[in-house]
């Protein structure tokens, strides 16, 4: 019987092909903005992600313990990092590559940059050349730090968006004329290889010249290094390897810590850990609230595709008024009829979706390929389209199936 | 003998009442009426407009449900049916030949035959083949794939009469079946119902203002106003003018039977 009806309910809708296409224009609409707009949206979270927010989601930093904290020890250089931390987190990464991918110093020094006769202040900070891992670092000319530098203690920086700009004004080709050009650092000469653009948020480079951890040591900066103890260092960046993971990785970063540090049992931390789980629920905040904005917007559309779904079925009962009669004297029951209309609306909702997410597939991808933008279809948005519509067929159509089932068999056939 | 066979009753309907709504109070369509049709006989149910014929022919197809009133039908009391057990009785037990054909114009002939059976949930295999023998039957077996747009009326009206008679029903009611057609293919179509009747023992009821079909049928149903009146035939439409009309056509008058005050009425 099943068969019968999904027959005749799909025939009908060829019967009226345009005014099926019209009554299905509100899903198509609705079901194909879902789709589209969860895959774009989608991507671009995830490519926002990427560039910004990603690696300060997936990383965290271990910086000096505060000698002022309740608790703290009363001990010469309390709380201060150096190089030897530097090397356990190494050493903790190395054993542990389940969570963390990589290590990254950061020895920062206030200095003056002096590039001919203007002079600016700016953070000197030293580092890898995998800090680009850890922190985004978008390239506006020329390139980031080496391995290769930081072996050679290369005399070679890279300025901050802020510092180029400050130092050779804001046209985009005086910035890139600056790369290969020499710069003062502390009165030392430094060679330009690269400025980063403009990246603003709490990471920013923007204020930054970025140097090999070598040259800093040997070339720019005096004595660095805390007695004993060798260089210091400011903050120790650890990327992990999934935002998933911050709670074991903290756990194994502060007690590889307190071993190599000596903190007595009992203790507090005499280091910080900074972990990025704050940044990470307010993102997923905005993310979960963008996300439903546009799912409301897009189940509106599916609601007042249903409601021209039930208008147009409305009138498909008025019209077939006496096929209902003729069914019905043929032994029709008032549920084969429901079933009928109901199967006939259903028809109109899916065969709309799908128009509508075939649509959206196609879009999504030729948006894709036109700008670049990995955007993989969102399935379950497209399993969600598919059962909303559904729903608001079965909905919409029951009213007016109802009405179709419930007609007297005589009446129906004297219909005119 | 097949006296037993012939005797046993059909449709047994007594004291039937249907009264309709109307702006200044009920109207009384049937008041108290009572027929028995028996198995294999072919049955005019007459009247002028308005006599309540059609509506008795509603109330026996269970289109409709009587104000009061019993309805015995195949030996199954159904005065009182739930809508389900009345669709499930029409789909069994009754086959509608209607005066415009009724049928669904996206369907072909033998689809349209099939309808009957798809209610009846028989499988597709055996629906198609016993659709294409009724078909075959009313000679349509070459034009089972026709939309019915691309037939004649009377062969659209065959293939109602197939429709009618595929799920093999207890009775067929036909409404003004030869409203719709010519003189000459209404009287084809009148003889199929007679072929149909005495070749396959089929219990037919027509309903009917033709004169020329009444006087064809094993017996008529006369109806006025609501009730049974005796000698329709003669009386309403008179003798004499059937027989004027015969002689000048040149045909020879056909006795038409007029039952005596007195008699007993077989009604």
């Amino acid at each position: 019987m099943l068969k019968e009806q999904i027959g005749m309910a799909l025939d009908s809708l060829r019967a009226n092909k345009f005014r099926s296409l019209l009554t299905m224009l509100g899903i198509i609409i609705g079901a194909g903005t879902l789709v589209a707009v969860l895959s774009l949206g989608n991507a671009l979270q995830s490519s926002v992600f990427e560039q910004f927010v990603d690696l300060g989601t997936r990383r965290i930093a271990v910086e000096p313990g505060d000698p002022r904290a309740k608790g703290a020890r009363d001990v010469p250089g309390y709380g201060l990092l150096s190089i030897q931390d530097y090397r356990v987190l190494e050493d903790l990464a190395a054993a542990r590559p389940d969570l963390f991918r990589t290590v990254v110093p950061e020895v920062a020094v206030n200095t003056e940059v002096r590039a001919g006769t203007t002079a600016i202040r700016a953070l000197l900070v030293g580092t890898s050349a995998d800090y680009p891992e850890v922190q985004t670092v978008p390239m506006l000319a020329g390139r980031f730090l080496t391995a290769a530098d930081e072996a050679d203690g290369a005399r070679v920086g890279v300025l901050g968006y802020l510092v180029a700009r400050d130092l050779f004004g804001a046209e985009r080709e005086a910035l890139e004329a600056a790369v290969g050009r020499s710069i003062e650092v502390n009165g030392q000469p430094l060679t330009i290889i690269g400025i980063v653009d403009e990246n603003g948020g709490p990471f920013s480079t923007d204020g930054r010249v970025f140097a090999p951890v070598s040259t800093v040591r040997l070339r720019l900066v005096g004595d660095l290094d805390l007695p004993g103890r060798g260089l210091q260092v400011n903050s120790v960046l650890l990327g992990l390897t999934s935002e998933q993971l911050v709670d074991p990785a903290e756990a194994a970063i502060v007690a590889a810590l307190r071993s190599a540090r000596n903190v007595p049992e009992g203790a507090i931390n005499d280091f910080e850990v900074n972990t990025p789980t704050q940044a990470l629920s307010v993102l997923q905040g905005i993310n979960g609230a963008i996300t439903g904005f546009i799912a409301l917007v897009a189940g509106i559309s599916l609601v007042v595709g249903g409601i021209g779904i039930m208008n147009i079925m409305l009138v498909a009962v008025t019209e077939r008024t006496r096929e209902i009669g003729v069914r019905k004297a043929l032994g029709a029951s008032d549920g084969d009829v429901l079933g009928q209309f109901v199967l006939e609306a259903l028809a109109l909702s899916i065969v709309g979706s799908l128009i509508g997410i075939a649509g959206a597939i196609a879009i999504v991808v030729l948006i894709g390929a036109v700008t670049g933008i990995g955007a993989p279809i969102s399935w379950s948005a497209v399993a969600i389209a598919l059962g909303f519509a559904s729903l608001i067929g079965i909905g919409f159509g029951f009213y007016p199936a109802r009405r179709a089932a419930m007609l007297q068999p005589i009446e129906a056939l004297r219909y005119e | 003998m097949s006296t037993d066979y012939i005797t046993s009753p059909i449709v047994q309907i007594s004291d039937m009442v249907k009264e309709f709504p109307t702006g200044d109070g009920a109207f009384r369509a049937l008041d108290g009426v009572s027929i028995q049709v028996d198995q294999g006989e072919m049955v005019a149910i007459m009247g002028p407009s308005g006599s309540g014929k059609s509506t008795l022919m509603t109330l026996i197809g269970l289109l409709d449900t009587p104000t009061s009133g019993r309805y015995i039908l195949d030996g199954e009391d159904v005065s009182s049916l739930s809508r389900l057990e009345q669709a499930r009785v029409r789909n069994r037990k009754l086959g509608f030949v209607f005066q415009n054909f009724n049928l669904l114009p996206r369907l072909s002939a033998v689809q349209n035959v099939e309808l009957p059976l798809v209610y009846g949930r028989v499988d597709s295999r055996q629906r198609r083949a016993q659709a294409s023998a009724a078909l075959e039957a009313v000679g349509l077996g070459a034009k089972l794939h026709n939309l019915p747009n691309t037939l004649s009326g009377g062969q659209k009206q065959r293939v109602a009469i197939a429709r009618a008679l595929v799920h093999n029903p207890a009775i067929i009611l036909a409404d003004e079946p030869t409203g719709a057609l010519d003189t000459r293919t209404g009287a084809e179509i009148m003889a199929l119902f007679r072929e149909l009747n005495r070749e396959q023992g089929r219990t037919i009821i027509v309903v009917t203002h033709d004169p020329e079909i009444g006087r064809h049928m094993d017996r008529v149903i006369g109806l006025r106003d609501g009730r049974l009146a005796e000698n329709i035939l003669s009386e309403y439409y008179g003798v004499e003018v059937f027989e004027r009309v015969e002689r000048e056509h040149g045909l020879e008058p056909v006795p038409v039977p007029v039952r005596r005050q007195g008699e007993a009425s077989r009604i």
